[in-house]
């Protein structure tokens, strides 16, 4: 009985580390991988919204191939908007480093931006900072 | 608001016609455009005819979609892209101004002070032999010997032990305006 309870113990305490954003184990690209490759063929747009904002929340430009897979489930939920605001949000996560960045993802996704008819948001015009009198800092 | 439901009466006054789409920020049935919560839980415009239109044409390829029609969709979902909610505002400008203004205001008071409360001629014991006198006393009494004024002065040297740029010079020393 008293090893169960041992037992129990160091599982529960393993959970808590794993819950605390201290201690928690940090995501690789690997493991971001693993679990968005592995989505089900019928998520709709709650859960692309979803994902997508807890896949921002961490320190990290996800790579190209999380993208295709993101931009595929768009597609499938019949969403354009959502796919230019997802290219948005990765050119935002680039932080400082934009110009090195940012062309490299949009590189690498190209053919599956032709092939699903997605247009970049500065194709699209969306990237100017709004018409009228602009302030630069 | 944690114990409304999402479709209250509250809240559908405020959602009208307009679908529900995701968590949002935090839950609750809001438009917000923020960096961090990409995606609001509404989309942004109440789905007219043509919206819906469109709708349905983006369930086709969207190779067909014109650029026109590419840009009404998003701004049908979404209020200001990224690039607009994110462009500076100049704020900072207006809070800057506001704390100089304050600062104004203690400007004002001191110049108020010096013509209406202080009067031209000061008391007596504003002259510097006066102070020098007050100065000698200060040091015979030995005030704050240990770290403030007198820690200070060498009783040995008759002299302070360090002048720095604020230090008076020393009082013991007979200046010609003494005894006044």
């Amino acid at each position: 009985m008293f090893r169960s309870t041992a037992l129990l113990r160091s599982q529960t305490r393993q959970q808590l580390q794993d819950l605390c954003p201290r201690t928690a184990p940090k995501p690789t690209n690997n493991s971001i991988q693993d679990r968005n490759i592995l989505q089900p063929k019928d998520i709709d747009g709650w859960e692309i919204r979803q994902g997508v904002t807890d896949l921002i929340g961490h320190d990290l430009v996800p790579e190209p191939k999380i993208i295709i897979v993101i931009l595929n489930a768009c597609r499938r939920v019949n969403d354009f908007a959502l796919a230019v605001r997802i290219l948005e949000t990765m050119k935002d996560k680039c932080g400082s480093k934009e110009n090195e960045i940012y062309p490299y993802i949009i590189q690498e996704i190209r053919p599956t931006l032709t092939q699903l008819g997605i247009n970049t948001p500065e194709e699209l015009g969306f990237d100017k900072p709004p018409t009228g009198f602009t302030i630069c800092i | 608001m944690g114990f409304i439901s999402n479709r209250s009466k509250y809240w559908l006054e405020r959602v009208g016609n307009r679908e529900m789409v995701g968590y949002g920020l935090n839950g609750l049935p809001m438009y917000v455009d923020k960096p961090e919560f990409p995606f609001p839980a509404l989309r942004y415009k109440e789905p007219t005819a043509e919206i819906h239109s469109l709708y349905e044409k983006q369930k086709g390829n969207w190779k067909l979609l014109t650029r026109e029609e590419k840009k009404a969709l998003y701004r049908s979902n979404y209020c200001q892209t990224f690039a607009e909610f994110t462009a500076p505002t100049g704020e900072w400008m207006k809070v800057v101004g506001i704390g100089l203004i304050m600062c104004c205001f203690g400007v004002w008071l001191f110049i108020l002070q010096k013509l209406f409360v202080y009067k031209q001629e000061l008391p007596i014991s504003f002259k510097p032999s006066r102070v020098r006198a007050q100065m000698r006393r200060i040091i015979d009494l030995q005030v704050d010997p240990i770290m403030g004024l007198c820690s200070n002065w060498d009783y040995e040297k008759n002299d302070w032990k360090v002048k720095r740029w604020n230090t008076p010079p020393n009082p013991f020393i007979r200046c010609p305006d003494d005894d006044e």
